[in-house]
């Protein structure tokens, strides 16, 4: 009897162990440290359900942007650091839709309507591009990221934008780089279906949008393609053995994760309020490529959960850090302590031998 | 040959320092403080000079009326410069030449010259100077962290 | 490698697509010369005070390209020690030469440390070294500003208050460099047609380029040159491969550390929490627009790269406004220009990779077919 309790007992403890392994010791990290926060919340002289709003609120409009990494992880060609591809083409959506005289939430669907044919476009040709480099993704990626963004600001200057909300009036020509939606999506997503109780407040829109994406990708890795997506990921040889045009489903994914991309900013902005053009997009792909890889997900395997996860975390320390922080010692190292999470979660990611994306 | 590539690196190492200390030495900067002004020492009343020039390697680096201050900035501890004093209106200049040693730790030093040409002793005329803090400047400035930092008009120049 | 002469014809085919990035750069150049209407003199003065500022920098990127780990993305390691130490001299009012000099001699056992530790990470990231090194440099930047902005102060001792925030702790955002300003470029400094030369930095950078060559023939040179040639052949020809790589990385981290110091001497004024941040960047555009690749890279480029680059930084601005009508459109092209010669040098170099691998198992293929 005692021999059998023994020895269950050794399982369990086997296979805590092999738990705490596959749920990485960063992430547990990360995960306690942001349930120090939540814990200490109260003391810090800040209201915990106002933060949880906070957090939940931060997810609705991040989620997007992260589950853009899913397609492209699943096919190999990495994690998405050009991101700002994809965001790019929805910011040409949001700012097509506003100076073509649309106003109020419908400027949102009309936004997505525009973006994706931008995405499209440039998706295949940036998908076209990282065939070529097999490889070498995540570096170029970057590369290619950083190049379309500042290609941009060129453009954002020279494109014939008129309409005096999003434009600067008096000096002729260029946009704003910082404009608001008041008038147009602000809170589109988010207000829909918008639960009220006391300070909690759930943006039950933007859940629900989320989760309709997120089901569509969760059901599109389930068909045919798909799983061919998946194959190609962890095992291109076999896949092409098999009779899979690798290339072809390479670039599908490229496309999906560029156009997930577009609309994730466009979901970022109906709940931040604000467009930014010019530079900011530089500083998007970091913190949600750290965001899947905090949620569980390496350069070559991601889930849905990963993303859900990962967004909960990053935006919890995110947002949390500054208040407690602030509250506690009157000392804001959030913003290096964000710094260094992530990216430290990065390096930790791309150092891992077993997880060679090739 | 590893002792010899260790024993090198040691040498290599010492010889740094050794750079290093010397760096700490010479390249001490200071600023004196030249002050043409009244004196009380032990009751007694050095008067300050009609006007004093001050010289140093031949270059007039102040030029000091009554009750001036002017300043020369030198690295290292000890400094030489030349005093042409005319202590009256119309009066004769006399020549004086001074090399002063100076404490490291004191960022300013303060002279008084119609002490030291009295050739009192030397906490009479030397005084550390201690810069009073504005007070509007104390509020604290923004440090903005920025990753993609694209001000480039400051890093490569415009 | 290849055996046979090959024509004439191909081989100026592969001159002008090995030389393309460089000949695209003078041709922009000529076309923006006479719409900037700056006068020869004025270039030629700016073009000669940013070759003297950045050369030694973009020197330190050639030794781990040698040695096959890429374009080093962490050299802002290294630019980051150089500012601690800045940080130091400037507070202790080392000033001179003596203040450049002991800023240099500072910032390399931080360099070294720094370094290793890069080095360590690069080795557990084979094959992917250049995205590891840029993560690593935007990882060691918060803990940069964790140093400066909050230990600073409160746990190393800052003595002066006009280097130090007011509320006790952390070093202000921009530390006047004033004493130790341009003195090395003013050392022996001549002027020839109008033109300032900066004699002692260039016989620095100078120096710095002899000892590279000199390097190139040394044991360790020849193991990192075999090692960047195939780590597998390296390894089993008995080099210490993760060794030769660590050390590579750590020189260049030292030298772009003394570098920086240059760099920041030149510009008179520190940037606490920005001047390191775009560095790498720059100095990699430059590196390949003077020719280099991922994989290849000489003196001979860093000085071109210098000067093509530097030279259309300088005509970016007026020739934009002269031909959009808005200056900041020009100050856009030249960031776009940069990274899009990063981009196709590294697309360049990902299709090259591959093309040799596939002749590679093409050529295997057929000697097994021959073998049957």
């Amino acid at each position: 009897m005692s021999e059998y309790v023994k020895e269950s007992e050794r399982s369990i403890s086997a296979r805590m162990r092999q738990a705490l392994k596959s749920f990485g010791l960063p992430r547990l990290i990360i995960a306690l440290f942001l349930l120090l926060m939540f814990v200490l919340t109260p003391f810090a002289g800040s209201n915990l359900v106002s933060q949880i709003t906070n957090v939940i609120n931060r997810f609705s409009w991040n989620a997007v942007l992260v589950l853009a990494m899913v397609p492209m992880v699943h096919s190999g060609c990495g994690l998405n650091f050009g991101l700002p591809v994809g965001i790019i083409a929805g910011l040409l959506g949001a700012t097509c839709a506003i100076e073509w005289g649309f106003t109020g939430p419908v400027t949102f669907w009309m936004a997505i309507l525009i973006a994706t044919p931008f995405a499209l476009l440039f998706g295949a040709a940036y998908g076209w591009l990282l065939n070529k480099i097999k490889g070498g993704e995540m570096m170029i990626a970057t590369y290619v990221g950083f190049s379309v963004v500042s290609f941009f600001c060129m453009m954002w200057l020279v494109l014939p934008f008129k309409k005096g909300d999003i434009a600067w009036g008096f000096e002729g020509t260029g946009l704003r780089t910082t404009f608001p939606l008041d008038k147009y999506y602000e809170g589109v997503l988010s207000n829909f279906l918008r639960v009220q109780i006391g300070r909690l407040v759930i943006p039950t829109g933007a859940l629900l949008f989320f989760a309709l994406l997120a089901i569509l990708i969760w059901a599109f890795l389930h068909t045919k393609t798909g799983t061919a997506m998946t194959a190609v990921g962890s095992n291109p040889n076999f896949a092409r053995a098999s009779g899979i045009n690798v290339d072809r489903i390479r670039l599908l994914s490229v496309v999906m994760s560029t156009w997930l991309a577009a609309v994730g900013i466009l979901v970022y902005e109906q709940g931040f309020g604000f467009v930014q053009l010019y530079n900011a997009p530089f500083n998007m792909a970091l913190p949600a490529v750290s965001a899947i890889l905090i949620g569980g997900a390496s350069a070559n395997k991601a889930s849905i959960t990963n993303v859900i996860i990962g967004t909960i975390l990053f935006q919890g320390i995110v947002t949390m850090t500054p208040t407690v922080m602030n509250g506690l010692i009157n000392l804001d190292i959030s913003e290096v302590l964000r710094m260094v999470v992530s990216n430290g979660m990065i390096l930790y990611a791309l150092t891992r031998k077993t997880e060679v994306s090739r | 040959m590893k002792t010899r590539r260790i024993l090198f690196c040691a040498c290599a190492i010492l010889v740094l320092i050794a750079i290093a200390c010397a760096m700490l030495v010479i390249g001490r900067g200071h600023t004196m403080y030249f002050d043409n002004k009244d004196l009380e020492y032990d009751g007694q009343t050095y008067a300050a000079s009609h006007r004093i020039n001050v010289y140093v390697n031949d270059e007039r680096v102040a030029r000091l009326s009554e009750g001036d201050r002017g300043l020369a900035t030198f690295t290292g501890q000890s400094f030489s410069f030349d005093l042409v004093v005319t202590r009256v209106d119309d009066g004769e200049e006399e020549n004086f030449s001074y090399t002063l040693k100076v404490p490291y730790a004191e960022d300013g030093i303060i002279v008084n010259l119609p002490g030291l040409i009295e050739d009192l002793p030397e906490d009479a005329w030397m005084s550390e100077f201690v810069p009073v803090p504005s007070v509007e400047e104390e509020e604290d400035e923004e440090i903005v962290i920025d990753e993609f930092d694209m001000a480039m008009e400051d890093d490569m120049g415009a | 490698m290849n055996t046979k002469k090959s024509s004439a014809p191909k081989r100026a085919l592969t001159f002008l697509s090995n030389s393309a990035v460089p000949l695209m750069f003078i041709i922009i150049i000529a076309i923006c010369i006479p719409i900037s209407g700056f006068s020869p003199t004025f270039l030629l003065n700016e073009v000669m005070t940013r070759l003297s500022r950045n050369a030694f920098l973009i020197l330190s990127l050639l030794i781990p390209i040698m040695a096959g780990m890429g374009l080093n993305f962490g050299m802002t390691l290294g630019a980051m020690a150089a500012e601690i130490a800045l940080i130091f001299v400037t507070d202790w009012q080392i000033w001179g030469i003596p203040g450049i000099v002991l800023a240099m001699i500072l910032s390399i056992p931080l360099s070294v440390i720094l370094g290793i530790l890069c080095g360590k990470i690069l080795n557990a990231a084979q094959g992917r070294e250049m995205i590891t090194s840029y993560i690593i440099s935007f990882f060691m930047n918060g803990v940069y500003q964790l140093i400066v902005l909050y230990m600073m102060g409160s746990l190393i001792p800052i003595l002066h208050g006009n280097i130090e925030l007011p509320r006790g702790y952390g070093v202000r955002s921009s530390v006047d460099l004033t004493n130790i300003r341009k003195t090395l470029d003013n050392l022996l400094a001549i002027n020839i047609a109008g033109v300032r030369i900066p004699v002692a930095t260039l016989l620095i950078i100078a120096l710095m380029c002899l000892i590279i060559v000199w390097f190139r023939r040394t044991k360790l040179g020849q193991d990192m040159r075999a090692v960047g040639q195939d780590m597998e052949v390296a390894r089993d020809a008995g080099i210490n491969v993760e060794r030769t790589r660590l050390i590579s990385i750590v020189i260049s981290t030292v030298l772009a550390g003394i570098g920086m110091v240059i760099y920041l001497q030149n510009m008179g004024d520190m940037a606490t929490y920005s001047s390191h941040s775009q560095i790498g960047m720059f100095c990699i555009a430059a590196l390949l627009v003077g020719g280099a690749s991922v994989d290849r890279a000489s003196i001979g480029n860093v000085f071109l790269g210098v000067i093509l680059f530097h030279t259309l930084f300088i005509l970016a601005p007026s020739a934009g406004a002269k031909i959009t009508g808005n200056e900041v459109v020009g100050e856009y092209f030249r960031v776009f220009v940069s990274y899009g010669v990063i981009t196709v040098a590294l697309v360049m170099y990902e299709t090259r990779k591959r093309r040799a691998k596939a002749r590679a198992a093409q050529q295997l293929r057929q000697e097994q077919e021959v073998e049957k």
